[in-house]
């Protein structure tokens, strides 16, 4: 059974319908990537099944239930715009939001301790969240989400804004989570994070889910049609191919999308022309390809991609 | 709604707030300031009535100088034989503040006295020397008319008013309306102070929530109604321990005066042992009653928590509204006039009402719930108003607060998670209808 159940869920504010007609399923003990552009609906989305808002219409339950405010307190949810009372000591804040998902005052004060022993910050307990340098009140954050010990997480946007090293904590902690049997939603517009750690994805774009399932799947589908290649030497021959679509592009890379159906060898005779090739690799194409070939080039703004 | 988590909300504002030094400061430094400001305003006026003026007299009557210098010694001076124009000269030089020339046609006719001054003194000044003159030619003209002793002291009388009240008990007591009008404007000036007070906190802890960006997080555990009532109650609940503190200091000092100064008369008694019989006896002759406040009726405590209470309900929950609809406390400027427009309104009816306190503008500007609980309580403090009144006023400000709480609780919730820009009064119209 499925622990998110989202079903033809719409939102509006006024003229702008920010979610149109969302489906989609988690499975438990997954992680599930929710993906698009800025301002594709994707933290609404989140809103609505954390029961910050309501949907207009459609339904969402938890674990078979309707959302509510019970279903809050099964869900550690991590918002993209992050924050604590700065003014507040680092137990008595920690406490105060276990208690408010429906811990007791002594089993929030227990996993607050715990939790600030595992991540070395017991020292933290009596100071003030504003005493604290942004990567040790991030990490005071994380342990806010996880603290009351839910079956479900909820990350949106979680690495922007993080450091390297609280980054890779992060990682490691989904990934730590999801073995345990939790279930994991992130959201994230940068694509290269989801492709490392995610199970199933759903694209999103303008407030449509337009392509979702099994990761795995979804890339065997679209079949090996793209080419990573590094060179060294003149890159003007890259403008000069026909039929392709070139991502990532930097001084001496490039992916390129081969579209309708040309030779692949045609291309790396091309290049071998011009510049010297170090790798020529066929691959499966990138979450970004996928992204730009099921909406169309015009219909993204290709800045919001990483 | 869960009561649970509005218990929660109710506890972390309460707790993190009255340890806060902030809190702790102003509970002390309120009461130092306006003893303070008391202490200034009685000294500027200790200190001003000792600019002596001095006034100079040309008594061409050799009977109304020495008249005046039993009223006031030092205030006039006799210049008579200094010619008009070194007078006029001195008054330009500012040596002298003004001359009066007093002749017989001052006392027989009809004629007035002139003042000439430099134009200092002010009113003031010139009501002073109306009076003192008015006295003297009259006391003269009385003197010179031979009238009887009788009617001498006739004039001589001074009438007072002595004020006493009937209670519905029908006991006669001395009145303590003096004494009630000063309780009445303590009173609503303290919920004028808080209403605008509490009510700007309100408003910074709204928008430090979404500022620190920690309301979504908190939204995604309490729903945002739970959210505002913990909040309006947390910050009650610090409003009444304020209220609290300062009241219970001041019966206490009250209580505590008459001993302490009773402690301090001891030592002197100490001298002598063999009288310390008497000491005992002589101490209660010193009234301790006069250092302790007179009593306050408990009903009056108990309106005044009432009113208290409603009127920080009903403007708290404006408060908090207008901190979501914010971006930041720079922000809260557009709508912040209108909100403090009532509570200017009520705070100036009171002064009506001090006057006048069943006056009509004083009984309508009672029964508008925005200024009730400013005006009424004065009123009741004052005089007594009729119970329809009082009750009357009590259910329009229930009636206001479900009104303002409905308001509030739809704009705060689509609100405290719009970041980037404040709302404008189109937008809110909006929230509204949602």
């Amino acid at each position: 059974m499925a622990v998110i159940e989202v079903q033809n869920i719409n939102k509006s504010f006024g003229d702008t319908q920010a979610v149109r007609d969302v489906s989609f399923e988690i499975p438990k003990g997954r992680i599930f990537g929710l993906l698009g552009p800025n301002g594709a609906g994707k933290t609404t989305a989140i809103r609505i099944i954390n029961h910050i808002l309501i949907a207009d219409s459609g339904t969402v339950t938890i674990n078979g239930m309707k959302v509510s405010s019970e279903t809050q307190s099964m869900i550690g949810y991590m918002p993209e715009e992050r924050g604590l009372y700065k003014k507040m000591k680092v137990g008595e804040q920690l406490i105060y939001l276990a208690q408010l998902k429906g811990l007791s005052h002594a089993e929030a004060k227990e996993k607050t301790h715990y939790w600030l022993d595992r991540f070395e910050a017991t020292d933290w307990y009596h100071k003030e969240i504003g005493e604290l340098s942004k990567g040790m009140s991030q990490k005071i954050q994380f342990i806010a989400t996880i603290a009351h010990n839910p079956d479900i997480y909820i990350f949106d946007e979680p690495f922007s804004g993080l450091d390297p090293i609280n980054s890779e904590m992060l990682k490691e902690i989904v990934i730590e989570l999801r073995d345990k049997g939790n279930t994991i939603l992130f959201s994230t517009h940068r694509m290269e994070q989801v492709e490392q750690m995610c199970d199933e994805i759903c694209l999103f774009n303008k407030g449509r889910a337009v392509l979702k399932g099994n990761l795995r799947n979804i890339k065997q589908k679209f079949g090996k049609n793209t080419i990573n290649i590094e060179f060294e030497g003149d890159a003007s021959f890259l403008d000069k191919l026909e039929d392709v679509r070139i991502n990532n592009r930097s001084t001496n890379f490039a992916e390129i999308r081969v579209l309708n159906g040309q030779h692949m060898q045609d291309i790396l005779k091309t290049a071998m022309d011009h510049a010297e090739i170090y790798k020529f690799e066929r691959v499966e194409p990138s979450l970004t390809e996928i992204f730009i070939s099921t909406v169309g080039e015009d219909n993204i703004n290709p800045n919001e991609l990483g | 709604m869960s009561l649970h988590q509005i218990l929660l909300v109710l506890k972390r504002e309460y707790m993190t707030r009255i340890r806060s030094k902030a809190f702790i400061l102003a509970t002390i430094l309120i009461p130092v300031g306006m003893i303070a400001f008391i202490g200034i305003v009685i000294g500027i006026s200790v200190w001003d009535s000792d600019t002596d003026r001095t006034i100079g007299i040309v008594d061409q009557t050799e009977v109304l100088y020495p008249r005046l210098t039993e009223i006031s010694p030092e205030r006039y001076e006799d210049f008579s034989k200094i010619p008009q124009d070194s007078l006029r000269a001195l008054v330009q030089e500012q040596e002298v503040d003004g001359y009066v020339i007093l002749n017989e046609d001052h006392i027989t006719g009809n004629a007035n006295p002139e003042f000439v001054s430099g134009g200092s003194g002010g009113l003031g000044l010139q009501q002073t020397i109306k009076s003192d003159l008015r006295e003297v030619i009259r006391n003269e003209r009385l003197a010179r008319a031979n009238v009887s002793d009788d009617v001498q002291k006739i004039y001589e009388s001074q009438i007072t008013l002595e004020m006493r009240k009937l209670t519905k008990e029908g006991k006669e007591t001395d009145s303590d309306t003096g004494f009630m009008t000063v309780v009445g404007l303590a009173m609503g000036f303290i919920i004028f102070g808080s209403i605008s007070g509490y009510g700007g906190l309100i408003t910074r802890s709204v928008i430090e929530e979404k500022t620190n960006r920690i309301i979504e997080v908190i939204a995604s555990s309490v729903k945002p109604i739970e959210l505002l009532l913990g909040k309006m109650g947390g910050i009650g609940a610090l409003a009444l321990t304020q209220l609290t503190i300062w009241i219970t200091t001041l019966i206490g000092l009250g209580m505590a005066a008459g001993p302490v100064a009773q402690m301090f008369m001891t030592p002197d008694m100490k001298e002598n042992l063999a009288n310390a019989d008497q000491a005992a006896q002589a101490s209660p002759a010193l009234d301790p009653e006069i250092f302790s406040i007179p009593p306050i009726d408990a009903s009056l405590i108990i309106y005044f928590i009432i009113f208290f209470l409603l009127g920080y309900l009903i403007y708290s929950a404006i408060f908090a509204a207008l901190g979501s609809a914010v971006d930041s406390e720079a922000d809260t400027q557009q709508y912040m006039f209108p909100i403090m427009v009532p509570i200017f309104i009520g705070y100036f009816i009171m002064f009506r009402a001090m006057e006048n306190p069943d006056g009509m503008l004083s009984i309508v500007g009672s029964l508008i719930p925005f200024c009730t609980p400013i005006v009424m309580i004065t009123r009741i403090a004052i005089t007594d108003v009729p119970f329809w009144q009082i009750g009357l006023s009590i259910l329009l400000m229930i009636g206001t607060f479900i009104g303002t709480m409905w308001l509030s609780a739809k704009i705060y919730s689509v609100g405290i998670l719009s970041y980037g820009k404040s709302a404008n009064w189109k937008e809110l119209m909006k929230w509204i209808k949602e």
